[in-house]
Order: structure tokens, then C-alpha cells, then sequence
């Protein structure tokens, strides 16, 4: 038995491998690969008109074009006394994704603190529709965001009359940042959240008896623990907005164009090496950035013991309480965090329940029941697509948090290049969708002929896979610092009462880890219901059609006038069904951690 | 999907690695199937793909017609050609010019076959949209690219220079040329009335003056009917959707800027390689009839191709025709629309 068992590893490592390799890195290299050869040679030429070239890189165009000369600028330019550089297109990226960055884990934190320290009601709905955000499609975030930030928005209303305003943001560096917030800060929090509530009571207490005070214990003792959480969801959170694409030109516009608005550009005039240039870089960049990261954050984790949970502060406990400056502070938290994050999504709905006039009507909603009644070709009805989200996304779940633990159980190994091999084992994160799904279509949809038969890969079950690929890099995420904070000694002397390495894992390992887990699940299950680009492409008709696939196709549909009505009603559906699933895979996630 | 489109698309699947559908290509039996390659929103419930394919079977009862959409338009068939992939399909339906010139400049041989003069009805198209001058597309319908503007915020602009009036400042919502069709339109438009040499500068006091670039037709709709700004390039059909007691018609004024419309017709092609090459010029050529060019029209709110041909209702009543119709022609835009697009791009891009 016990050699059978651990024969399993390996065995589910070379299938996660053999999927990973057919849904991502034969598609990925197909496209990538041209970046970097031409007609089987290597070559460097595009990377060098790409790094060479002033709009892309700016300033730093010359280390390409003319080391020799730098440092001779470099002199005129300290001579000149220092002005800002301009680093072209990546760089504008760069800084608008730092600026995101910033402002996601600004909102993000407090959220966290809200969640993981204090008692409500509603809490547990909070947290489980923390990551709801995650599915929304662009147009839809655009359409709720112009409702809220509008000129005749939601917030110039109110700024209207205490006799402000009006605040015009639309069109701005700073509604994209916002957007950008609203996608990313719920990744904070949800990443932090599970790290601050497994922060062993006893050591806070320890800390306070020694006579620490309450921020010096924070500082000395919380701290420390959350560091990898905060910095895990920093580095995701910069790569996501680096690699931002059609919020930006939704709310921005193209002056704001970031280099992925860019390359999906070049991929519709079918310029593919220099697109497949792009993306390379964009990969390598973010690559690195998550190598870097990960070699930090081995240094960085402290074993924590499994001790008690602490209890959580009531959030109301007398009006007295009310005055407290953290509760106050928390109460100022929710006005921001319900105008950024409730009132979009608000927005959204009632859209659906508004004509272009302002007048009430259901239309969009028996336009979604005659979508369901018709037998049209072509007609993708809206429960088949509900139906096939759902399953799409159990699926999803059932791959992703198998291959996510396992990618954990390489990471945490002691030894010479495993954070290499998580670094590249996390490349689905790193990777612009716009290059995968073209990879995909050029491979997989296409085909290849083999033995005389055209084999292609699409279908439901290439979607899954898809997915689960696109998903497991997030339970990696929060399941590895989890993992690694065990206590050696558990595992020691598991192992030395004969349990074999998987048993360890399951038995003990992964109970301990369960809210890292469960955060892990409701991530995969997000990302497989958000998916859009890989599933329409590897949908066959509309019989594998998934609830963002419908809510596209309405946008389109010009039977009831050029609105986005019908696709805000799907929209609704959309958050409906996501949150009832999410309080699901939270109320599953914690009957099994008790 | 149906028994038939199952086998012709030879789905298969292969037993054995864990996480793969496989699909087996398998020469099919074509027979009276008719396979129309278009984007997706072509077919649905109660579209103009729809239309003709339940019309055209009846007037065929041997024949079936399928449909396969594609998310990537025509560049998915450019790829499948250059790549050796095949391409199961008879026609493609949705092409307009800067789509074919791009396909003729990726590909060696002309994806599309001459059928032009072999099809009944295409001598009825309208001369000036005709825009291949190989005769492999024939137009089956055109939109005519105009502002759409708030009469109760700004007057009508009448010319691309009072465009830059500081009472259209911040005023002006438009596309993505490079994304976008009425926003490709619109820009080639301006190349068109300040020339080759003179439209970047224009565009320069364009975006001074706040004109912003949203990704497609539908986001810049939107924010223009949330009052973001008070114009809009769009169709001149807008009055079709916005008529009647309950709509506040000024707010769905069509502006001609210099009494122009930029048309952007939508052409047909057959597969060079098509197994039913016969089929196909039929099909096209039932697309240019008088009852299938009025219901295309109604149905995808675009002006017949075919010369005098009245889609009535709400179309016939609401449509607006610009004055006069410019375009760029195919030979005018071979060899100088990308460079044109990607000057611009790059321009708005480093402002």
C-alpha cells in the first residue's frame, strides 16, 4: 500500500505536466517562439527593433542602439538636473501598473483587517463575495463605473449637493487606476484575509503579556506573518495591471494604451513577431519579477505553530464603542470601499432595470427569457450557459486545486532550483492572454496531422483544462507561504510513525492549511467563470458557450437599439449565480476544516 | 450543433491522455451543405444570417446551410491558409476593404475566388461601393460612418475644422482605428478630406482639443449616452432605434460632417478552395435579391447594396443617406493603409 501511494506523486506531477505542456506551453511557444528565431535560426533582431525602438522604450532605447554613449548622456543628464525620463510605451506600463499597485493594496489592506479582525453580520457573505470583482467583464465594469464616476455619475450627485463637484475623472489615468483597484484590492484582501486569521493568538498574547503594546505587538508579531501574503498579492496584482488591456481603453483611452492594448493591435493586423516580441518581453518581465519575489519570500517565512485561532472583535459593542478610532476608521473604510466596490456592481443592476430615458422596464430580462424559448441556430440560451459555467468551473476547481498543491509541494521542497521550478510552474500568471489565445487558435484549434487524421484539441474538456491552467497558479499562490509556515516537526514525526509523503500531505498537511485552501478554490472557481478569451475560442459552436461568452454575444444583439441593456441583465445573472457559488465553496470549504 | 456539422467537422475524441478532447478531421460527405463562414454575431435568433438561411432552404429543399463563426473575423482563415490548416467553409460573409487588402498582403495566393461577373445580381450593386477591383467581393450591404451629436449641448458641427472650436472642445467620442471599424472609418475619413501629409497634424489638434479613443462601438455609445460627450462617430441609422413620442430626438441628431459619409460596405466572398463552389455563388447571388437585400437591411440596420432597393418601415423611415459618399477604394488603400494606421496609433499613443 504504502509504495502505491507514493507512486501517486509523480504520477499526478507527469499528467499536471503532460496538460500543461498541450493547453499552455506548445501554444505559448508557438507564438513566443517567433520572437526569438526566424526560419530555424536564432535570432535577435526583432528583440532589438522592439528595445531599439524610442516609442517602445523611450530613453532607454540607447542601451540597444548605443551603449557606448550612455554614459556620456547620463552626465548631460545629471548636468541638466535630472528632468523626468520618459521610458516609451513599457515604461508608461510600468508606471501606471506601480501606481495600481499601490492603490490595490492601499484599499485592499483595511479590508482585510475589517474581515480578519472583527465580528458582524454578514461577515462571512462579505468575504465570500470579496472576489466577485474577478469575474466581471470589462464592458460591464465600464458601464458601472461610468455610472458611478460619470460626469452625471453617481458621486458628482452626491459631491452636487454638499455644493461640490463636479469631479471629472473619466477619460483619466486616474478612473483607470480605479478600475484597477476594483479587480485587484479584493486580491489583497482575500490573500491577506487567510493569512491574518491564521495568526497564532498565543504568540500575539505572548507579545502583549511582555507588555508590548497593541501596534508594537501588530508590528513585531502580526506583522511579519502577513508580510508574504501582502507582497505575494503586490507582485500578482503589478503583473495583472501590467498586462491590463481592454479596461484601459474602455475608461482611458488610447492615449493610455498599454503595451498589451498594443500588441493586440499588432495581432489584429497579423504583425505576429513583432506581437510575439512583445509578449516575450512582457513574460520575461513578469518572470522575473516573480522569481525575484519568490526567492524573497523562502527567506521570509517563519514557521508558525498551529495554535488558536484569535477571537475576532465585535464590530458594534455599544454606541460608546462607535468613538474608537480603529472602528471609526473601519466605518470610513466601508463609505470608500461601498462608492469603489458595491456601487459599480449596484449600478450594474440597475442598469438592467433601466431604459436609455431613465424609465423602468424588465425588457432586458424577457429578452434573456426569449433568448432561453428560442430554438434559433446560433441562439446561445442562458441557462445552457449558466449550466455550463457551473461546470466548467467545478471542473476547473477539481484540477486546479490538485495541481496547485502539487506545484506547493515542489516550491516548499528544500533543494537547489525548486523556486525556479515554481517560478516557471507559475508562467500561466505571467503569460498575456492575447498570446496564449492566439497560440491556442494557431495550435490547438487548427490542428496538426498525424497519421493521416487532423487532430485538434477543443471541446468542453480542453476548456476545463484551460481553465484549471489559468487557475491553479492561484492556489500555488496562497497555498505555498501556508504550506511552508507548517511546523517541520508535524511532518517529522508523521513520517517517523510510517505515514508516507502523500498520506503526511492529506492527513495532515492540508487540514491545517484549509483557509488557504478554500481561498484557493473560490480564486480557481473565478477565474474558470470570468474566462473568456480561451473558452470562445475553444467552444465549438454555441453548445459550449459560458456566461461571459453569452453576455458578448448580446452586446452585440441591436434588437432592442444600439444599448448594452440585455448584456447588464446577463451581467446581473452573472453576479446572481457567482455569489451563490462562492457562499457555497465557503460553506463546503468550512464544514470540512471543523 | 446537428448530426450533420458533427460529421462534417469530423469530431472525434481520442481516449488516453488525461486532460485532451481530440478531434479527428475526417473527409466528409459536403453533398448540399453549405457551409458560411461569418462573425458570430451574423447568426442568432432573429439575425439576417438566420433569415437567409431558413429563405434560401426553402427555396433549396436539398440544401442545407451551417453556419461557423469565428471570434477573429477573416483573420482566422488568412492564418488557417498560411498554416496549412484547413478551411471548411464555402463563403465568407463580412469582409470589408482594409480586411482584404490585409488578407492579399499575408497570402501569396488570393484566399478568395473571382466569381464577381459569374453571379446573377452583381451588375445591380451600386458602382461606388464596389471595392474589388479582382472581382472576388461583392458588396451585399454599407454603413455610412457620420457623427451622431446632442443638438440641445452643441450646434452641428458642419466641418472636420470646426471640430477644433473650443465649443467642441472635450466633446468628441470616436474608436480605435486600429480596432474598431466605424473608428478606422472615421480616421480614413480625415486622411481622405487633409491628405496623406496632413492628417497627423490635424489629428494633433484633435486630441489638444479632447477628442478621446475608446476601444469599440459599443464603449463610446455607451459613454456618450452617459453624457460623457456630446457627439459621437457612428451610423448614420441612428434615428432607426431612436424615433417616436418617448425619445428625446435631439439628443440622436446625425452630423455629415462637410455633407460626407464615409461608407464602409460589407462584402462577400467565396473560399478559393470552397468544396461547393456553385452553391456558394448561388447563395450570393440570393443575397442581392430585392426581398433578401430588404430584409438584410432591416435586420442589420445597413443600407442595401443593390441599387433601389427600399427596405420600408422603420428603416425606409429613419436611415439617413449622407449627401455624398466618399471611400477609399482597394487600390488606394493597398500598400499605404497599415503605415497610415500605425503613424496615427504611434502619434496618440506618445501624446
Amino acid at each position: 500500500m504504502r509504495a502505491k501511494a507514493s507512486r501517486l506523486l509523480p504520477v499526478g506531477i507527469a499528467a499536471m505536466l503532460t496538460t500543461l505542456v498541450v493547453v499552455f506551453y506548445y501554444p505559448v511557444g508557438s507564438v513566443l517562439g517567433s520572437a526569438i528565431s526566424a526560419g530555424g535560426r536564432l535570432t535577435l533582431d526583432p528583440l532589438v527593433a522592439v528595445l531599439g525602438d524610442p516609442f517602445y522604450t523611450g530613453s532607454a532605447h540607447s542601451l540597444v542602439t548605443a551603449p557606448a554613449s550612455l554614459p556620456g548622456r547620463f552626465v548631460a543628464w545629471v548636468n541638466a538636473g535630472m528632468p523626468a525620463v520618459d521610458f516609451g510605451l513599457f515604461g508608461f506600463t510600468a508606471y501606471q501598473a506601480l501606481l495600481s499597485t499601490i492603490v490595490s493594496v492601499g484599499v485592499g489592506l483595511p479590508g482585510a483587517y475589517l474581515l480578519a479582525r472583527f465580528e458582524f453580520p454578514g461577515r462571512e457573505f462579505l468575504r465570500s463575495v470579496t472576489i466577485l470583482p474577478f469575474v466581471m467583464p470589462s464592458i460591464l465594469v465600464a458601464v458601472g463605473f461610468l455610472a458611478m464616476f460619470g460626469r452625471t455619475g453617481v458621486v458628482n450627485d452626491l459631491l452636487a449637493t454638499v455644493g461640490l463637484g463636479p469631479v471629472n475623472v473619466v477619460f483619466t489615468l486616474e478612473i483607470v487606476i480605479l478600475a484597477h483597484a476594483f479587480y485587484n484590492a479584493p486580491l489583497v484582501t482575500r490573500l491577506v484575509t487567510a493569512a491574518w486569521e491564521s495568526v497564532d493568538t498565543r504568540s500575539v498574547e505572548t507579545a502583549r503579556t511582555l507588555g508590548a503594546p497593541p501596534l508594537r505587538a501588530f508590528r513585531d508579531v502580526t506583522l511579519p506573518q502577513l508580510v508574504p501574503a501582502i507582497l505575494t498579492a503586490s507582485v500578482l496584482t503589478f503583473i495583472f495591471t501590467f498586462l491590463s488591456f481592454p479596461i484601459v481603453l474602455a475608461l482611458g483611452g488610447l492615449q493610455l494604451a498599454t503595451v498589451e492594448v498594443w500588441l493586440f493591435a499588432r495581432v489584429q493586423n497579423l504583425e505576429l513577431v513583432e506581437a510575439a516580441t512583445l509578449g516575450a518581453i512582457e513574460t520575461a518581465l513578469s518572470l522575473g519579477l516573480i522569481y525575484i519575489y519568490l526567492r524573497f519570500e523562502a527567506t521570509q517565512i517563519s514557521t508558525h505553530g498551529q495554535g488558536q485561532l484569535r477571537s475576532r472583535l465585535p464590530l458594534f459593542a455599544g454606541w460608546r464603542s462607535m468613538l474608537d478610532p480603529r472602528r471609526l476608521g473601519v466605518f470610513l473604510y466601508c463609505l470608500v470601499a461601498a462608492v469603489l466596490f458595491v456601487g459599480p456592481l449596484v449600478s450594474l443592476v440597475v442598469e438592467s432595470l433601466t431604459t436609455p430615458n431613465g424609465a423602468f422596464t424588465l425588457d432586458y430580462y424577457a429578452f434573456l427569457l426569449a433568448q432561453q424559448a428560442s430554438a434559433a441556430v446560433g441562439t446561445i440560451n442562458p441557462l445552457a450557459a449558466i449550466i455550463n459555467s457551473l461546470l466548467f468551473g467545478l471542473g476547473a476547481l477539481a484540477l486546479a486545486l490538485p495541481m496547485g498543491v502539487l506545484v506547493s509541494v515542489v516550491a516548499t521542497h528544500e533543494g537547489s532550483g525548486s523556486r525556479f521550478a515554481e517560478a516557471l510552474l507559475t508562467a500561466p500568471l505571467a503569460v498575456s492572454g492575447i498570446v496564449l489565445g492566439l497560440g491556442m487558435l494557431r495550435t490547438l484549434v487548427f490542428g496538426t496531422t498525424v497519421f493521416g487524421h487532423r487532430l485538434t484539441v477543443t471541446g468542453p474538456i480542453a476548456i476545463v483544462a484551460a481553465h484549471a491552467i489559468a487557475a491553479y497558479p492561484f492556489v500555488t499562490r496562497n497555498v505555498t507561504p501556508a504550506l511552508s509556515g507548517i511546523d517541520d516537526r508535524l511532518v517529522d514525526a508523521a513520517r517517523a510513525l510510517g505515514a508516507d509523503r502523500p498520506t503526511v500531505l492529506v492527513d495532515i498537511e492540508l487540514p491545517l492549511i484549509a483557509p488557504a485552501l478554500i481561498a484557493g478554490a473560490a480564486f480557481a472557481f473565478a477565474i474558470s467563470i470570468g474566462e473568456f478569451d480561451s473558452t470562445v475560442l475553444l467552444a465549438e459552436g454555441v453548445d459550449s458557450a459560458t456566461m461571459p461568452v453569452a453576455l458578448e454575444r448580446y452586446t452585440a444583439n441591436r434588437s432592442l437599439g444600439p444599448n448594452l441593456g440585455p448584456a447588464t441583465a446577463m451581467g446581473t445573472v452573472l453576479l446572481a449565480v457567482t455569489t451563490g457559488s462562492f457562499m457555497l465553496i465557503d460553506r463546503t470549504g468550512r464544514r470540512w476544516e471543523r | 450543433m446537428n448530426r450533420r456539422t458533427f460529421l462534417r467537422h469530423g469530431v472525434g475524441s481520442v481516449a488516453g491522455l488525461a486532460a485532451l478532447s481530440g478531434c479527428i478531421g475526417t473527409p466528409g460527405d459536403s453533398g448540399q451543405t453549405l457551409t458560411v463562414a461569418a462573425y458570430s454575431s451574423f447568426t442568432g435568433d432573429g439575425t439576417a444570417g438566420n433569415w437567409l438561411k431558413s429563405a434560401f432552404e426553402s427555396e433549396n429543399p436539398e440544401t442545407t446551410v451551417t453556419f461557423q463563426t469565428t471570434e477573429n473575423g477573416v483573420n482566422e482563415f488568412i492564418q488557417r491558409r498560411s498554416q496549412g490548416a484547413p478551411i471548411d467553409a464555402d463563403l465568407f460573409v463580412g469582409l470589408n476593404t482594409g480586411e482584404l487588402v490585409r488578407a492579399d498582403q499575408q497570402l501569396d495566393d488570393s484566399l478568395f475566388a473571382a466569381s464577381g461577373d459569374r453571379i446573377d445580381g452583381s451588375e445591380t450593386v451600386k458602382s461606388a461601393l464596389d471595392f474589388d477591383p479582382a472581382g472576388r467581393v461583392v458588396p451585399y450591404d454599407t454603413g455610412y460612418i457620420s457623427l451622431v451629436y446632442d443638438a440641445e449641448e452643441v450646434d452641428e458641427p458642419a466641418t472636420f475644422d470646426t471640430l477644433l472650436k473650443p465649443q467642441y472642445e472635450n466633446e468628441l467620442l470616436t474608436q480605435n482605428a486600429e480596432g474598431s471599424d466605424p473608428g478606422r472609418a472615421f480616421l480614413l475619413w480625415t486622411i481622405n478630406q487633409k491628405g496623406p501629409d496632413g492628417y497627423l497634424d490635424y489629428w494633433s489638434q484633435l486630441t489638444d482639443n479632447g477628442i478621446q479613443i475608446l476601444s469599440d462601438w459599443g464603449t463610446a455609445y455607451e459613454a456618450y449616452q452617459d453624457e460623457e460627450a456630446s457627439m459621437v462617430v457612428s451610423y448614420s441609422t441612428d434615428q432607426v432605434y431612436y424615433h417616436g413620442d418617448d425619445v428625446d430626438i435631439s439628443r440622436h441628431q446625425v452630423g455629415f460632417l462637410n455633407d460626407q459619409g464615409y461608407a464602409n460596405p460589407e462584402g462577400m466572398a467565396q473560399f478559393a478552395d470552397a468544396d461547393n463552389p456553385e452553391l456558394a455563388r448561388e447563395f450570393m447571388s440570393f443575397m442581392l435579391s430585392e426581398k433578401a437585400q430588404a430584409e438584410i437591411a432591416t435586420r442589420n440596420v445597413q443600407f442595401p447594396a443593390v441599387e433601389g432597393v427600399d427596405p420600408g418601415g422603420d428603416f425606409g423611415e429613419f436611415a439617413l443617406e449622407p449627401p455624398e459618399a466618399v471611400t477609399y477604394s482597394y487600390d488606394d488603400l493597398v500598400g499605404n493603409v497599415g503605415g497610415w494606421i500605425d503613424d496615427w496609433a504611434r502619434q496618440i499613443v506618445s501624446n
